[in-house]
C-alpha cells in the first residue's frame, strides 16, 4: 500500500480532490439510490452502492494505470485509437437502446461485466488528445486553412457528426470544447472564424428544419425540440416536461442553508434522475447552499489545478493535453450544475465523480489520469536521439 | 498563455453565476418552492379514531366496531417448491377452517394458479381470530410475497344480539358528500359521544408510494369514541322481541312495537319494532314506537277521563246513556263495539268498558260550550309536544285547537276516544307510565352514561319533564280504572287476569284507513298499553300492533294484549319483586298459623300492652318494639312471660323484659 502511494505521481493536490470527490460521491449515491429501488424497482441500495464503489474502485486503478504512461505516448495512443473509436461509434449507432421509449443509441453493451458503455465519452477524449497533438505539431508554424481541413477538421467532423444523431448535446458539448481547445492552441483564429461561423449557420440551418421539419430528423429530435422550448418559454411547457426542473428547484429551495442531512432528502422520490443528472439537487437539499457550493470550490479548486498544471508543463503536446482532456472534467461539471440550476436546458450530463453511473467514471478518470500523467514533472521531455528503437508507440509518438 | 487564463476566467464567471441562481433559488423564490414541495411531499393524513361501544344496562354488547378481513391469494408469487411443499396442506386447513372439503380448496388455488390470479377471492367477513389462523396456515405463513397471503380489512359495527332492537341500537353511516345518516341511538349519540374525533398526522412522501409520519407526535391526537351504556336490558329485549314476533306471527299483522319503561326512571328497559318483509317474516324494519305517529283510539279515553276528572265536570260515578251504543252527532254516529250498547253506566264503568258513546257524549256534552278548556287541559299535561328524543325522526302528536284547521263540531266528541288526535306509542306510554308514577312525568330515556373505559364520562340522569300532570285525587282515581279494566269481569282487559299477580292497563282497538270507507281497506290497530303491578308499579309497557288479520282477529285486549301479560309474567319471574313472589312450595301449615297469629297481632292498634307469651321470641319483638316499647330479652325460644302485664297502658313504661325458654 505504502508502495502504491510512492508510486503516485503527478499533482498530488489533483489527487486529494479526486479522492475526497470520489468518497463524498457515495453520500449522494447511496440516499439517491432509493428512488431506484423503490421508485424504479431496480436492485437494492446496498447493492447500488456496492456498484458504485466497484466502478469507482476501478476508475482509480484506471487513473493509477494511465497516470504512469510517459506523456508522450499519447500521442502515439490517439493515432491508434481515432479509427477505433469512430468504428465503436458507428457500431453505436446500430445499437438499438432508448430512453423513455425514444430511441437514443448511445450505448453499447459491455459483454460479461454487464454495463454500458457510453462511446462518445471515449471518443471525445481520444478526439482531444488528437487534436492537442495536432496543434503541437503546428505550434511553431504558419498554416494554410485547408492545409488543417484533413488533420483536423475531418476527424472533428466525424466524431461529432457520429456522435450527433443520438445525442446532440454531447455532440454540441465537444464541438464546443474543441473550439476552445484550438483558441488555446494557437490556431489562427481567422480560421477558426470560419469553422465557428460554418457551425452558426449549420446550427441555424438545424434549429429551422427541427422547427419547420422535424420529421427529416431521428427520433430524437422530438426531445430536443420540447427540452429547448422548456428552457425557453418555462411556463408554457407541459408540465411533464418542466418537472423535472422544478424538482430540483424544490429540492434546492428545501436544503436551505444548512441541509436537511445526510438520506434526508424526500425529492429524490419523486426526482427522477436524481443518482445521476440531477444529483446536485440532491447534495443541496441534503448538505444545503453550504454543501453546494463546498463542491463547487472542490471542482473550481480542480479547475485551478490545471490551470497550474497545464502552465508549468514541459512540453505544449502536455501543456495542451491537459486543456483538452482536464477542461472537460470542469466543464462537465458546471453544464451539470448549470442545468439543475437551469441556467442551460436539460441535458443528460452526470456530475463528473459524484453521479452514480456506469462508464462515465471510467472515462471521466481516464481523463484524470492523462492530466496527472502530464503533471508528473520528473517526466522529461523526450529527445528524438534517445528513442527507444524497440518501443512502437515510442518510435510512432516520436515521429508526431 | 493569456488565453487560458481568458478561458478559466469564463468558467469562474460561469461557477458564479451557478451560485447567483442558487441564492436566487434558495432565497428569492424558495418560499414558493418550498410550498410548492411541502404540496407534492407532504400530506396530512387523518387517523380515524375506534368508534365507542353501546352496552346494554347489564354492560353486555349491543354494538361494537370489530375489524373484518377479507382473505385473498396472490396465486403468482409463491414460488414452485413451495407450491407443491405447502398446496395440500393449505388446502386440508382451509377446509377444516370453513367446513368444506380440502378438494374443492384444491381445485380452486390450481385454478388459480393456471389462470395466474394475483388477487383470489379465498374468504369474505373473516374474524379477526380465523384471521389470526389463516396467517399461521402452510404456504400463508410465508407471507404476501412469497406466500400470497393478501389481507384486506375493514372496520365494521358489529351487533351481539343481531337483529335485535337493531332500530333503537341504530348505526351511523356517513356518505361520500359528508352526510350522516343517523338511525337509533347510534346515530343519536354518534356526534357527541361514539364517533370520537380524528387525528391528524403529518406524513411525508416516501420511496413509492409509500408516506412516513413526520416527527413523533400527531397534529391532532386522535380520540377514541365514547362508550354509551344503555337502559336496554337483554333480558326483557329479548322477552319483548320473542313475544311481539310471536303475536306478529299469529296475526299476520302488518308490523307492531314493544316498550318496556322503568316507571320510576324513565329508563326504557325493551324497545322492539318488527315490520313485515314480503315474503311474511318480521325484523326490525322501522322505529315505529318513536317514529309513528298515529291515532291512537281507546287507549287516549285515559287522556280525557284525566282531563273531565281534573276539570270536576264529571266523577266516577256520573251516569252516562250509552244509548244503545249508537250515537248520533250531526251526521255522523259514534259506535260502540257492542251491539246495543251498555244502557246506562257510570263513567267508571264506561272506561273498563271501553265505550265510545259514553266518551263521546260526556266530552262533547260537557265542553262544547268551552272547547278550548278540554284541549288546554290537555295541552296543559304535555300531549300537544314531542318528547324530545336523542333519537332522531321522533313522531310528532297532533292535538288540535278550537278553530284550527280541521277542527269541527264532532272534533270534541271524536278526540275524546282517541280520533282526530295522533301520538307515537312512546308518547303514548309516557303518559301512562306518569299515572302509574303518581303523576310525575319522566321523559323516556334510553342511556345512562357516557364513559371512557371504566370511568364515567357523563351520567344520564331521570329527567321530569312535568312533576305533576294532575292531583294526586285524580291520579288515585285513574290507576283504579286502570286496574278495574283488567280486574273487573266485565274490563275489556280482564282476559288478561291473573291472579298471581296484577296489572293495570287500557286496551285499545282504532280503525285505520276508514276514510276510503271501503270495508277491504279498513283495519285495525290493536294496543295495549299499562304498567305492573298494578299497586306498586314498576314496568309501564304498551304494545301496539298494525293491522292485524282481521280474520283472526282485531281487538287490543287479543291481539296486544297477551304479548303485556307474556312481558309481565315472565319480567315478574326473572325480576326480584320481592313482595310479589309467589313461593312455590306450599306454606307449611304451623308457620302459617303462626304467621296468622303475629299478623293479626301486627294489625290491631293497640294502646295497651298485649299478652305476647306464647308467641315466638322474634314476632313479640317485633310486635312491641313497633309499639315503640323498649324490650329486653332473656333466653331463646317462645315467649314464657312477660315483665308488664297484659292491659298496661303503653304510655305508663319504657321497658319490658321478655323470658324465652
Amino acid at each position: 500500500m505504502l508502495q502504491l502511494f510512492k508510486n503516485l505521481k503527478g499533482d498530488k493536490a489533483i489527487w486529494a480532490i479526486v479522492a475526497l470527490l470520489a468518497l463524498f460521491s457515495f453520500l449522494p449515491v447511496f440516499s439517491a439510490s432509493t428512488n431506484l429501488v423503490y421508485v424504479k424497482d431496480t436492485g437494492t441500495t446496498v447493492g447500488h452502492l456496492v456498484k458504485h464503489g466497484v466502478l469507482l474502485f476501478l476508475g482509480f486503478m484506471i487513473i493509477y494505470a494511465v497516470h504512469r504512461i510517459p506523456t508522450h505516448y499519447f500521442k502515439g495512443l490517439s493515432l491508434i485509437g481515432l479509427p477505433i473509436v469512430l468504428l465503436l461509434l458507428g457500431y453505436t449507432l446500430t445499437v438499438e437502446t432508448n430512453i423513455g421509449g425514444v430511441s437514443a443509441n448511445r450505448w453499447i453493451p459491455i459483454p460479461v461485466i454487464g454495463v454500458k458503455f457510453q462511446t462518445s465519452t471515449l471518443a471525445s477524449i481520444v478526439l482531444m488528445i488528437w487534436i492537442a497533438r495536432y496543434l503541437s505539431k503546428i505550434r511553431d508554424r504558419q498554416i494554410s486553412f485547408s492545409e488543417s481541413i484533413l488533420p483536423l477538421w475531418v476527424p472533428v467532423c466525424l466524431v461529432i457528426g457520429l456522435i450527433l444523431p443520438a445525442n446532440f448535446s454531447t455532440a454540441a458539448i465537444v464541438g464546443f470544447l474543441v473550439i476552445v481547445l484550438c483558441f488555446l492552441g494557437g490556431y489562427p483564429l481567422k480560421y477558426l472564424g470560419i469553422i465557428v461561423g460554418t457551425g452558426i449557420v449549420l446550427a441555424g440551418l438545424f434549429l429551422a428544419v427541427l422547427y419547420k421539419a422535424p420529421e427529416a430528423l431521428p427520433d430524437r429530435a422530438g426531445t430536443w425540440k420540447s427540452r429547448i422550448d422548456t428552457f425557453i418559454h418555462p411556463e408554457a411547457a407541459s408540465a411533464d416536461a418542466s418537472r423535472q426542473v422544478n424538482y430540483a428547484k424544490m429540492a434546492i429551495a428545501e436544503g436551505e442553508l444548512f441541509g436537511k442531512g445526510a438520506g434526508k432528502s424526500v425529492m429524490k422520490n419523486i426526482l427522477s434522475q436524481s443518482t445521476s443528472d440531477f444529483i446536485f439537487a440532491i447534495i443541496i437539499e441534503e448538505y444545503g447552499l453550504v454543501g453546494g457550493l463546498g463542491l463547487l470550490f472542490f471542482y473550481l479548486l480542480l479547475l485551478f489545478r490545471i490551470v497550474v498544471v497545464a502552465n508549468s508543463a514541459k512540453t505544449v503536446f502536455a501543456k495542451l493535453l491537459v486543456i483538452g482532456v482536464g477542461l472537460p472534467i470542469v466543464f462537465q461539471a458546471f453544464i451539470n450544475m448549470g442545468v439543475v440550476v437551469q441556467l442551460f436546458p436539460t441535458t443528460g450530463q452526470p456530475l463528473p465523480l459524484i453521479s452514480m453511473g456506469g462508464t462515465a467514471i471510467w472515462m471521466t478518470c481516464l481523463a484524470i489520469g492523462i492530466v496527472l500523467s502530464a503533471s508528473d514533472k520528473n517526466q522529461v521531455a523526450p529527445k528524438t536521439v534517445d528513442i527507444d528503437d524497440h518501443n512502437p508507440l515510442e518510435v510512432l509518438s516520436g515521429q508526431l | 498563455m493569456n488565453r487560458l487564463y481568458l478561458i478559466a476566467g469564463v468558467l469562474f464567471v460561469f461557477a458564479i453565476a451557478v451560485v447567483v441562481k442558487l441564492v436566487d433559488i434558495q432565497m428569492v423564490k424558495g418560499k414558493a418552492y418550498k410550498e410548492l414541495a411541502a404540496k407534492k411531499t407532504e400530506q396530512v393524513f387523518t387517523i380515524e379514531p375506534n368508534r365507542g361501544n353501546i352496552y346494554a344496562d347489564d354492560g353486555s354488547l349491543l354494538a361494537a366496531s370489530v375489524a373484518k378481513y377479507e382473505i385473498r391469494f396472490d396465486a403468482n408469487t409463491v414460488s414452485k417448491d413451495n407450491w407443491e411443499k405447502y398446496l395440500a396442506p393449505l388446502c386440508d386447513s382451509l377446509g377444516v377452517l370453513f367446513d368444506k372439503p380440502s378438494a374443492y380448496y384444491r381445485q380452486m388455488l390450481r385454478k388459480a394458479r393456471a389462470n395466474k390470479n394475483g388477487y383470489k377471492l379465498i374468504a369474505r367477513n373473516v374474524e379477526y381470530l380465523d384471521y389470526v389462523r389463516m396467517r399461521e396456515f402452510p404456504m400463508f405463513r410465508l407471507g404476501p410475497n412469497k406466500g400470497g397471503f393478501i389481507e384486506r380489512h375493514r372496520v365494521v359495527r358489529d351487533y351481539p344480539l343481531g337483529k335485535i332492537a337493531a332500530r333503537s341500537i341504530g348505526y351511523e353511516r356517513v356518505d361520500e358528500a359528508g352526510h350522516y345518516t343517523r338511525v337509533g341511538l347510534d346515530g343519536a349519540f354518534g356526534k357527541k359521544y361514539l364517533r370520537g374525533n380524528e387525528g391528524k398526522r403529518l406524513k411525508q412522501k416516501s420511496a413509492g408510494s409509500e408516506w412516513k409520519p413526520v416527527g413523533f407526535d400527531n397534529i391532532i391526537e386522535p380520540q377514541d369514541g365514547r362508550d354509551i351504556v344503555t337502559t336496554i336490558n337483554t333480558n326483557i329485549q329479548d322477552i319483548a322481541h320473542h313475544a311481539l314476533l310471536k303475536q306478529l306471527e299469529k296475526y299476520k299483522a302488518d308490523h307492531g312495537c314493544v316498550v318496556v319503561m322503568e316507571t320510576k326512571t324513565g329508563e326504557i328497559k325493551a324497545i322492539s319494532n318488527l315490520g313485515r318483509t314480503e315474503e311474511g317474516k318480521y325484523y326490525e324494519k322501522l322505529n315505529y314506537a318513536v317514529g309513528e305517529s298515529h291515532e291512537p283510539g281507546s287507549t287516549f279515553k285515559l287522556m280525557s277521563m284525566v282531563a273531565a276528572l281534573e276539570d270536576k265536570v264529571i266523577d266516577t260515578g256520573t251516569v252516562v246513556d250509552t244509548e244503545k251504543g249508537r250515537w248520533r252527532i250531526y251526521d255522523r254516529t259514534v259506535r260502540d263495539s257492542k251491539w246495543g250498547g251498555y244502557g246506562e253506566i257510570s263513567m267508571a264503568k264506561a272506561f273498563a268498558l271501553s265505550s265510545n258513546t259514553a266518551f263521546a257524549k260526556m266530552i262533547h256534552e260537557n265542553y262544547k260550550d268551552r272547547q278550548t278548556d278540554y284541549v288546554d287541559r290537555l295541552m296543559n299535561m304535555g300531549l300537544h309536544k314531542d318528547l324530545g328524543l336523542p333519537i332522531v325522526g321522533e313522531g310528532q302528536p297532533v292535538l288540535r285547537y278550537p278553530g284550527d284547521k280541521g277542527w269541527s263540531g264532532i272534533s270534541l266528541a271524536w278526540m275524546s276516544h282517541g280520533y282526530e288526535v295522533s301520538m307515537t306509542p312512546l308518547q303514548t306510554l309516557t303518559f301512562y307510565n306518569a299515572i302509574a308514577n303518581d303523576g310525575e312525568l319522566v321523559r323516556p330515556r334510553f342511556v345512562k352514561e357516557a364513559r371512557v373505559g371504566n370511568k364515567v364520562l357523563k351520567a344520564f340522569k331521570k329527567e321530569v319533564l312535568n312533576p305533576s300532570i294532575c292531583s294526586k285525587e285524580t291520579v288515585k282515581i285513574a290507576q283504579q280504572l286502570l286496574k278495574d279494566v283488567v280486574e273487573k269481569k266485565y274490563g275489556t282487559g280482564h282476559g288478561l287476569y291473573s291472579k298471581d299477580f296484577s296489572m293495570a292497563g287500557k286496551t285499545g282497538t282504532c280503525q285505520k284507513n276508514y276514510v276510503a270507507k271501503d270495508p277491504e281497506k279498513l283495519a285495525y290497530i290493536s294496543s295495549f298499553v299499562g304498567y305492573f303491578p298494578a299497586d306498586s308499579p314498576k314496568y309501564s309497557c304498551i304494545v301496539i300492533i298494525h293491522e292485524p288479520d282481521k280474520s283472526v282477529g282485531y281487538y287490543g285486549a287479543d291481539v296486544s294484549g297477551p304479548v303485556f301479560k307474556s312481558l309481565a309474567e315472565k319480567i315478574y319471574i326473572t325480576s326480584p319483586i320481592a313482595d310479589e313472589v309467589i313461593p312455590e312450595n306450599p306454606k307449611e301449615a304451623q308457620i302459617e298459623k303462626a304467621f296468622q297469629q303475629y299478623y293479626a297481632h301486627a294489625q290491631k292498634k293497640y294502646l295497651k300492652v298485649p299478652n305476647v307469651t306464647g308467641m315466638s321470641g322474634m314476632d313479640a319483638i317485633a310486635i312491641l318494639e313497633n309499639l315503640g316499647i323498649q324490650v329486653e330479652v332473656k333466653g331463646n325460644g317462645k315467649v314464657r312471660s312477660q315483665s308488664v302485664e297484659e292491659g298496661v297502658t303503653i304510655g305508663e313504661i319504657d321497658k319490658i323484659v321478655l323470658e324465652l325458654s
